[in-house]
């Protein structure tokens, strides 16, 4: 298999050059430092985490529920080991 | 003199103390690295970050260049990749931990819609998207990619044949009706 795989790839090799990248005008030493970048990504839209969960009648209902059980759960272990 | 000659001359020339040879070494492989580090991540700031990073790592670590183990090309398209790699396995560890650090990605293909050839080279697994990069887009013989990846040239023909079939089977209708024109 030395030769070329793509000669008898004509209609591969046709829609592999339809990719064209234009390449930006950038200097080769960064202008943005370590923090830069971390703040870059850190700033960056994300998407929500809990989108999954929301988007259920269940999953919503859980989530309106959870945080008052865990403070219920929380308010219990304090009455136990604190009074 | 041929293109890779010129680049490995200006090396030798960068190492030997003449800066304005890695300017030049710049403007003749930047646009390459470029392209082979943005078709595979999509992603523009990371991809002008690597190619930076690779450049300073080049300039930085001069010495460890030999011309008599292999092309400029080759040696700083393996930096570039170490860097990738390792960067990109970073953040799916960090995204893991932190998922509202996860950025909005484009939509899911739908299916109704034709699948483009950047479609198809993205859904590629990682290591065959790589290999084949580099064999189309730049040019490289198996040895080169062998090298640059870190594989043994057999691993770097079968993942090659596999990629050639995978985007043919992505592109499956396509040419099915392009056979029939």
């Amino acid at each position: 298999m030395n030769q070329d795989p793509f000669k008898k790839e004509t209609y591969l090799g046709m829609k592999l050059d339809e990719d064209h990248v234009e390449v930006p005008d950038f200097p080769m030493n960064p202008k943005m430092k370590r923090w830069d970048r971390l703040v870059n990504v850190l700033a960056s839209p994300a998407k929500n985490p809990v989108e999954p969960v929301i988007s259920t009648t269940t999953g919503f209902l859980v989530l309106k529920v959870a945080p008052i059980l865990a403070g219920t759960a929380l308010t219990f272990i304090q009455l136990i080991f604190f009074l | 003199m041929n293109l890779i000659e010129r680049e490995d001359q200006l090396m030798i020339a960068f190492q030997n103390g003449d800066d304005t040879a890695l300017e030049k070494i710049y403007t003749l492989l930047k646009p390459s690295l470029y392209s082979f580090v943005y078709r595979y991540t999509r992603d523009e700031q990371l991809s002008i970050d690597l190619v930076q990073d690779s450049f300073m790592k080049l300039h930085r670590y001069k010495q460890y260049y030999d011309p008599n183990k292999g092309k400029l090309k080759s040696y700083l398209f393996q930096t570039a990749y170490r860097l990738m790699i390792t960067k990109l396995n970073r953040r799916k560890k960090w995204r893991s931990f932190l998922p509202f650090l996860t950025p909005i990605e484009k939509g899911e293909i739908d299916h109704a819609d034709r699948l483009t050839i950047r479609d198809a080279v993205a859904r590629l697994p990682d290591k065959q998207r790589a290999v084949i990069l580099l064999f189309y887009y730049h040019d490289m013989t198996q040895e080169d990619i062998a090298e640059i990846l870190d594989i043994p040239k057999g691993t770097v023909k079968s993942r090659l044949h596999k990629a050639i079939q995978s985007l043919k089977d992505e592109l499956g209708g396509e040419f099915h009706e392009s056979g029939s024109i």
